[in-house]
């Protein structure tokens, strides 16, 4: 019936229309993954292995990370404790060498401050955003300019989108069958949303640093029961950070708990089958697919898992 | 032997630590947390590449069992330190299960002549499978049987030259077992063959309610080093390992606490 040609809807034959219309959405889709490829390769001139646990911290699970981070940095040195009330004091004198992200939460500890405030601090916040916008400099972290220039391809995609849902409608009004085309315009409306809303923090340069990163510190993982009072406040701020908030309530059950501190999870690291904090930081799509597949970290020392 | 001077008991949570220690040439580690097959434990793999010794600890065996002891172990044991490379393998003297039931814990064996028989027949069937060494490693007891035919020295090398396995001497419970019996740790030093010693481990302690107890999770006490001198001053045995099994304290302790075995023994650091 559809080799008919009279009264195609728009003159066109549905088959026809359907291969062009798939052909171009996926055209869309493979450009928009080389455009991103380019915009967030990053630099790889960088030694990400230099990097202190808030940076790598930041890289691994975002903002909120990067303040637990530094919070387990300083909770290992005896700097703060948990006080009533999901509450913050500060419990011995501020460490040498410590980051503008340690001295902010130090201060807002003073403050009494909630452990789970601390993330909307404005002092904590100006920080943070210091250290992203260091990160970005370095080619380490997306930009936000570059995001936005990657989701710019959503634009396309809403095209083909409304293009869809006008043909959908001519053709009801023709009585055509349009059961393939419904299926094609959700094809191109999932690929669009995917678009608009994937986010990306890492570069392709910083994961494959922080993969060396994280076999270099495998002995932090939380399987180990690593001995904080061994490795230190650095020691405890990168397992943190590598590992995401399970090593602070590995380190210090009471204090985490007492604290209400956000179950996180550090992008690249297996699933520990904790309910309720699956992939939290996994929705950055493609970060994430490289990561999972390289999770134990035995895997991959040859370079064979992309990047 | 090889003289490999100071060393450590390898463990999961210090893993990082053993790790960064530039002068170290031996480690010990628990043998059944070794698969013999699958991968090594995460850093003894490395430790390895660096040319360290390790060798496997079993804690399983049950040597000191009237029963002779599980085939499956013995392999194991045997696979673990091909797997390792090991220059030899330790076990204790001592019993953790009896007609099946698992104690949880190493029990002191009664120094009697039937039990050197079947100790002498355990090391026997476990040497059949070894392709290296085995060192026995009396352990500290707080009470003796009230059987006891032989003497703790006597006990010692009997078994030792009828078997011919080395010693694995710990000084920590040496002292222990001397302080809590108001004997003298020295006379047991002169009482063993101490050409046989393979290696020595050292430990921590702490006093509760007048007995000494060896726990492993305190810092190493003055006397127990002091033992280190007399021991190296008659031989001075291959190698001295520290032996932390929990409560590890800062990094800067830890170097400490082998930096002061390195002096005791005349070593040089490994910090």
């Amino acid at each position: 019936m559809y080799l008919a040609a009279q009264g195609d809807t728009w003159g066109i034959p549905g088959p026809a229309f359907l291969v062009l219309y798939l052909t171009v959405t996926i055209a869309v889709m493979i450009l928009a993954a080389i455009h991103r490829r380019i915009l967030f390769a990053g630099d790889r001139r960088v030694a990400v292995d230099r990097l202190g646990p808030q940076q790598i911290a930041y890289l691994t699970g975002g903002e909120h990370l990067a303040v637990y981070a530094a919070l387990g940095g300083l909770r290992a040195a005896g700097a703060i404790a948990g006080g009533t009330g999901k509450t913050l004091y500060q419990s011995g004198p501020l460490p040498a060498g410590v980051t503008p992200l340690d001295n902010a939460i130090y201060n807002a500890a003073g403050r009494q401050i909630r452990a789970r405030e601390l993330t909307g601090d404005q002092w904590v916040v100006a920080a943070v955003r210091q250290l992203r916008e260091g990160l970005e400099a370095q080619g380490l972290a997306v930009t936000p300019a570059r995001l936005k220039a990657a989701r710019m391809w959503a634009v396309a995609g809403a095209a083909l989108v409304l293009l869809g849902v006008g043909r959908l409608v001519d053709g009801v009004q023709n009585d055509k069958p349009v059961g393939f085309l419904v299926v094609a315009l959700a094809v191109a409306a999932f690929a669009t949303i995917r678009l608009l809303t994937r986010k990306r923090r890492a570069t392709h340069a910083a994961d494959k640093g922080l993969r060396a990163v994280r076999t270099q510190y495998a002995y932090l993982a939380p399987s180990q029961a690593p001995s904080y009072a061994t490795y230190g406040a650095t020691g405890a701020a990168m397992g943190v950070a590598l590992y995401g908030t399970a090593a602070l309530y590995t380190m210090d059950p009471a204090f985490a708990a007492g604290a209400g501190i956000q179950r996180i999870q550090a992008a690249g690291t297996p699933s520990g089958g904790d309910s309720g904090s699956t992939s939290y930081s996994c929705s950055s799509g493609s970060s994430c697919s490289s990561g999972s597949s390289c999770g134990g970290g035995g895997g991959c020392g040859g370079g064979g898992c992309g990047g | 032997m090889t003289a490999y001077g100071v060393g450590i008991g390898w463990r999961p949570e210090i893993a990082g630590f053993v790790a960064q220690l530039p002068g170290l040439r031996f480690a010990e580690v628990v043998a059944e947390s070794v698969h013999a097959h699958g991968d090594l434990p995460v850093g003894l793999a490395e430790l390895r590449e660096r040319g360290v010794a390790v060798v496997p600890h079993g804690v399983k065996l049950s040597l000191g069992g009237a029963e002779p002891v599980e085939p499956a172990r013995v392999t194991h044991l045997a696979a673990v330190a091909e797997r390792l490379g090991a220059p030899l393998v330790s076990e204790h003297i001592a019993y953790v299960r009896a007609g099946g039931v698992e104690a949880g814990h190493l029990l002191p064996v009664p120094r009697s002549r039937e039990a050197v028989d079947a100790i002498v027949a355990n090391v026997r069937r476990t040497r059949a499978e070894l392709s290296v060494p085995i060192a026995l490693e009396p352990i500290a007891a707080l009470f003796d049987w009230p059987d006891d035919e032989l003497d703790e020295g006597a006990f010692l090398t009997e078994i030792l030259e009828r078997t011919d396995a080395l010693l694995l001497l710990d000084v920590a419970n040496v002292y222990a077992n001397a302080r809590n019996r108001g004997t003298d740790p020295l006379a047991l030093l002169d009482s063993v063959p101490l050409e046989r010693v393979a290696y020595v481990h050292v430990a921590g302690g702490a006093e509760h309610d007048g007995i000494y107890h060896d726990t492993h999770t305190d810092a190493v006490p003055q006397p127990v080093l002091d033992l280190i001198t007399e021991l190296c001053a008659r031989r001075r045995p291959p190698a001295l390992m520290l032996e932390r099994d929990g409560d590890y304290p800062a990094a800067a302790e830890l170097r400490g606490e082998l930096d002061a075995i390195a002096a005791a023994s005349g070593y040089p650091a490994v910090t």
